[in-house]
């Protein structure tokens, strides 16, 4: 039966809560990083930090079986000893996997830490993911080491590459964009609103390396001037500053090697690709330069 | 729904679980190219339940839990989760379904809204970067994943919501079975 009662209230409620929605979307977007939202979606994060360390945690094991899942997916018709084993091993197997992929990743950042061209003086600090921005248009990670750790605010993040033992050591992942005294957020490479100053080795071509959204495997590297450059060359951290105030990364941080250099591309947008070293589809552990090496030129980010 | 305390507590619970299931668990699990989104089915579940005005609430509440945690420009998912969940609701109110497997359509249709949805929002609020194209694929995955994973969902969620529901929609599929055709004359073609 139509009720004009209801029809109103209806329509009142979507207006109030898309007006709400609006109204905060508008504030977020005028206040400066210490306004009212942000400060209390920092605190809110900060609050949360325990419950996704512990649900991450939790979580993790389920996540390497889910790749492992469809390798015993045989064994359905075994005995009742066996399944009871089986489910045994596939525990044991879990934690070997977890532990043999944080191996891996921790390697891949030593190696990185140990190449030539790397600043040195840093004072890296190893974290854990604990939990990741659910979609391709905010490219943001949370990690469970903070303020109390000697995080802050601007610092370089580092991520392993998806095999050391091939010399996929890993590159450049993000910078933190805001700290709370246990855990910190990180603004990954991949998100729309980072650029980073970059320089091709050893032509010395100089651009800004942006993200192209929705694939984290491809890089742009834009506005390219001063020199020619080649695939299969490795893009590093310039040092240089790109926007004035902002000094975020220090020279010689490996971003990714040069994946396609399309001539059109290139003329009319001064633009080439990069394949990123830092695996960013799946960080379980990144490195957090907490020291800037000292007299080190710096680089800024274009600012969303 | 009901407007009480327990029905305030219920939906908070759920979407508390959600969203902490999604940030730590399911956002780090790739499957094929994408991911699921639970935050999206536990609103239109609710919605699905609940009604429009259930619906839009739960969906702003929702996405204001998530930007908030995710760090995310906060308002976006608030924005589209409440249009996701109205949507829902007035499908719901209007077309009064009943059919089992419905959920799974609707899980469809209220992901590939939102997906694209908080694209367009996106694009208004001037991103700066490329945009590839494997964006499209993740969004088809994503709904495809969403829909497989929709029943059980709103499978859970009914059962959580059941005890503040005003009209649950399998009791009306129930009550809808086709009347008797046999028995005593004066009862036949009558709901007995």
């Amino acid at each position: 039966m139509y009720d004009r009662n209801v029809v109103r209230r209806r329509r009142a409620a979507l207006a109030v809560f898309v007006a709400l929605s609006i109204a905060i979307l508008t504030a977020y977007f005028g206040e400066s990083g210490g306004g009212f939202f942000h400060a209390f979606q920092r605190g809110a994060q900060e609050a949360f930090a325990p419950i996704e360390t512990g649900a991450s945690r939790a979580l993790k094991p389920v996540r390497d079986l889910f790749g492992w899942a469809g390798d015993t997916f045989d064994a359905k018709d075994e005995n009742k000893d066996l399944k009871r084993e089986v489910e045994r091993l596939r525990t044991a197997l879990a934690d070997a996997q977890t532990a043999q992929r944080d191996a891996t990743q921790l390697k891949g950042l030593v190696g990185l830490k140990e190449g030539e061209g790397f600043p040195r003086g840093t004072e890296p600090v190893t974290a854990r993911v604990i939990a990741r921005s659910p979609n391709v248009w905010y490219s943001s990670i949370q990690i469970d080491k903070g303020s109390s750790d000697g995080v802050k605010a601007d610092q370089p993040v580092l991520a392993a590459g998806s095999d050391p033992d091939a010399g996929e050591v890993g590159g450049l992942a993000g910078k933190v964009t805001s700290v709370r005294s246990g855990s910190a957020q990180v603004t990954l490479i991949t998100d729309a609103s980072i650029g980073v100053a970059a320089q091709v080795m050893p032509s010395g071509a100089t651009g800004v390396v942006r993200p192209a959204v929705g694939n984290p495997r491809d890089l742009l590297m834009e506005f390219v001037e001063g020199g020619r450059v080649t695939e299969n060359t490795t893009v590093a951290t310039s040092g240089f500053t790109i926007d004035k105030g902002q000094s975020l990364f220090p020279r010689g941080i490996p971003i990714g090697r040069v994946s396609d250099v399309n001539l059109d591309e290139v003329e009319i947008y001064q633009r080439i690709h990069l394949e990123p070293y830092a695996d960013l589809r799946s960080i379980d552990i990144v490195q957090v330069l907490t020291r800037r090496p000292r007299g080190a030129q710096t680089a800024g980010v274009i600012l969303p | 729904m009901i407007l009480s305390p327990g029905a305030l507590l219920r939906v908070g619970l759920l979407l508390l679980l959600a969203v902490v299931l999604q940030l730590s668990g399911l956002s780090q699990l790739s499957i094929l190219p994408g991911h699921i989104d639970l935050v999206v089915l536990a609103v239109a579940a609710v919605a699905y339940y609940g009604g429009s005005v259930s619906g839009c609430a739960t969906g702003f509440a929702a996405g204001f839990l998530l930007d908030l945690t995710s760090g995310a420009t906060m308002g976006v998912s608030s924005l589209v989760l409440t249009a996701v969940g109205y949507g829902v609701g007035r499908f719901r109110e209007i077309r009064d379904p009943s059919h089992g497997l419905l959920p799974l359509a609707v899980g469809a249709a209220a992901t590939g809204g939102f997906v694209v949805a908080f694209a367009a929002v996106s694009f208004m609020l001037d991103v700066g970067a490329s945009v590839s194209p494997l964006v499209i694929r993740d969004a088809i995955v994503t709904t495809l994943l969403n829909a497989l994973l929709a029943l059980p969902v709103f499978t859970g969620a009914r059962k959580l919501l059941r005890p503040v529901l005003k009209v649950d929609p399998l009791e009306v599929r129930r009550r809808r079975r086709p009347p008797r055709e046999t028995g005593p004359l004066g009862l036949r073609g009558l709901e007995v």
